[in-house]
């Protein structure tokens, strides 16, 4: 992460940004994937980092807000450096995700979708389904899904990213006594989950 | 690959998912050692002419599996492969209708199974470049099937020459960035183009008009997914399966309120009784199914009285509702359908892209008037207003399906649970969940 006053793109994204048209067959369909790239260096687009994709594309800036505005995945507001994207659409609200979006809010000491913690490590969003809904309650934490959540579950990703958690001894313990602990191996095999 | 729930094995009705549940699948050298593993895509290369592996995709009867059941080898007629210039393959892998997860099961356990789907279908319209759009939040499906991708151009199976055959293949992904509407073709057609994803007006349909002004077919990634198997075993053999308007099987993902949640594929003209009560298990002890979306849910909810309905479409229409994704959703007798109703409307609400005046206006007001009943403000007036609101978002008013389905949800749960809503709104309780505050937004 860059400094928070930090706003402008830096010489290699924009370089990275100035390649992509020629990928696509039209040149304007590059503006998503550069936004991504803006997104990723600042964590959220700035006005000024809008500006700056829409000159390195030749595009209006206006142009570049209408279409950064339009899709959920962009960020204009600053974010966590974790960020929660809690499912809460009927598959996974009929199997207690709003009980886990309460715990998320209070773990975290946000109240509403969309805050950031007062220290910035986390941030929390309501999200619509995620298109796992076999694993309902389930979340996407940064860039993973995480299944059948439970309080002990949550609470032990927060640990580990807030560092209360040292070893992968503590991590392993604690996890051993949530028994649907987080997902971490996938492959493993997980006991099924009595209906919430 | 997460661990599996849902179908898997070698079994006569399993199409899509016999080898699941093999190690490694993911992989080419595994897929391919699978009887039939890209044998489709050779097949179709050099032993075939490209207007016989339509005719065969159109003889096996495959329907979209996307939402609207289209007749996929009709589909794939409509590109007249002899017009100069580049055509386009798009594949629809921005899987977000509520409750839906087979396409998600699909890339995570054979991407393989969709990338040869993708070429063949490719070399049957003309298409020398293949995009998938695939939804953003999908990072792992979006990783796999990259690896695949680059492991059939390792092959040789997606490039200039694939197995020896003069005809350029290529594969290409694009990713979404969170927005409903993009399962809509059009305004995935329009997110691909790199704009606001408001879908178009038709005509000039996308065989016409489609990907960058140019001729495309797009297809959702089960329904290409199934194609493989057809080329290899014949169309005829696929028609075998289903019912006689609805041939094959195809992927249904259950959630909700029962014991074993999953992605089971199904033999169309099954029960809704035999997918919910004995593949996924029923209901948890002590409860009953009270209702069901029977294909995502955008489609018209059936009562636990209709769990004898088939899974054809042609019987989801007779009962008034559709097959939709696939996604089947229950719900217990300890929820609540106006509770429920109120979370989809405000799904809708979100989600509308606001291009026409009905959907964009109608979801939130709905959304509001439901507050209100929630908040036991309600009265014979907002139950009228549920249904003006409902009519009004329904029956062609909009340019895509999004208008409609929230017209459908408060439409069909007034329908069948009429005596409940009235609890709500003119008695200001409910029967079956404990009061709590209305949902936070």
């Amino acid at each position: 992460m860059k400094s928070p006053d930090k706003t402008a793109l830096s010489a290699h994204v924009l370089d990275e940004i100035k390649e992509l048209p020629a990928k696509y067959p039209q040149p304007r369909s590059a503006v998503m994937p550069a936004l991504d790239l803006a997104q990723e260096e600042l964590g959220h687009l700035t006005p000024a980092a809008m500006s700056e994709v829409a000159a390195a594309l030749q595009l209006d800036p206006g142009y570049v807000e209408g279409v950064a505005t339009f899709y959920s995945l962009f960020h204009l507001e600053p974010v966590g450096k974790h960020r929660f994207y809690v499912c809460t659409n009927l598959s996974c609200a009929l199997r207690g995700a709003n009980e886990i979006v309460d715990h998320v809010k209070k773990a975290i000491g946000v109240g509403r979708s969309d805050q950031v913690s007062a220290d910035g490590l986390f941030s929390f969003e309501e999200v619509e389904c995620l298109g796992a809904c076999e694993f309902a309650p389930m979340m996407r934490l940064d860039h993973r899904y995480h299944y059948d959540l439970t309080s002990e579950a949550i609470d032990t990703l927060i640990a580990e990213r807030r560092g209360v958690l040292h070893t992968r001894g503590e991590v392993a313990a604690k996890a051993a006594k949530a028994p649907e602990g987080p997902v971490k191996k996938p492959r493993a095999p997980r006991k099924k989950k009595a209906d919430a | 690959m997460p661990d599996l729930r849902g179908s898997h094995g070698d079994q006569p009705d399993h199409i899509l998912t016999r080898w699941f549940g093999t190690p490694d699948l993911h992989r080419l050298d595994v897929y391919s050692g699978k009887p039939g593993g890209y044998a489709a895509l050779r097949k179709a290369l050099l032993d075939m002419a490209p207007a016989e592996i339509t005719n065969e995709v159109k003889a096996s009867g495959l329907r979209g599996r996307g939402g609207a059941g289209f007749a996929t080898g009709t589909k794939w007629s409509f590109i007249n492969r002899d017009a100069p210039g580049p055509k386009y393959v798009v594949v629809n892998a921005d899987e977000s209708e509520p409750g839906t997860s087979k396409d998600r099961y699909l890339l995570e356990n054979s991407p393989h199974m969709l990338v040869e789907g993708i070429l063949i279908a490719a070399y049957a319209v003309g298409a020398n470049q293949a995009w998938v759009y695939i939804r953003g939040e999908y990072d792992e499906p979006h990783r796999m099937l990259h690896e695949a991708i680059e492991e059939a151009r390792a092959k040789g199976y997606v490039g200039p020459k694939p197995f020896g055959k003069d005809y350029p293949l290529d594969i290409r992904l694009y990713r979404g960035h969170g927005a409903y509407i993009c399962g809509e073709e059009t305004a995935l057609l329009e997110s691909l183009e790199g704009k606001r994803a408001q879908p178009r007006s038709r005509p000039p349909f996308p065989a016409v008009k489609g990907a960058w002004g140019r001729p495309t077919l797009l297809n959702n990634v089960e329904t290409l997914s199934t194609v493989p198997w057809i080329i290899n075993n014949g169309g005829a053999a696929y028609a075998k399966l289903g019912t006689e308007k609805s041939p094959g099987t195809r992927l249904m993902s259950v959630s909700g309120n029962v014991l074993k949640p999953g992605v089971y594929e199904v033999e169309l003209g099954q029960t809704f009784r035999h997918v919910i009560m004995e593949l996924a298990g029923g209901p948890p002890e002590g409860r009953k199914v009270k209702v069901f979306w029977p294909g995502g849910s955008s489609a018209p909810v059936l009562p636990e009285s209709m769990l004898d309905t088939h899974t054809d479409m042609e019987a989801l229409a007779a009962a008034k509702s559709m097959g939709g994704s696939g996604g089947v959703i229950v719900m217990d007798d300890q929820h609540c359908i106006v509770r429920a109703a109120h979370r989809l409307l405000r799904f809708y609400a979100h989600e509308s892209c606001g291009k026409c005046t009905p959907c964009r206006i109608g979801g939130d007001w709905a959304v509001r008037t439901y507050e209100r009943i929630l908040a036991n403000e309600g009265s014979q007036v907002e139950l009228d207003t549920l249904q003006r609101v409902s009519d009004g978002l329904q029956n062609g008013r909009c340019l895509c399906g999004l208008g409609d389905s929230a017209g459908w949800v408060i439409d069909s749960t007034l329908r069948h649970f009429r005596e409940e809503y009235v609890d709500h709104a003119l008695r200001h309780e409910c029967k079956v969940e404990a009061p709590q505050e209305a949902a936070s937004a």
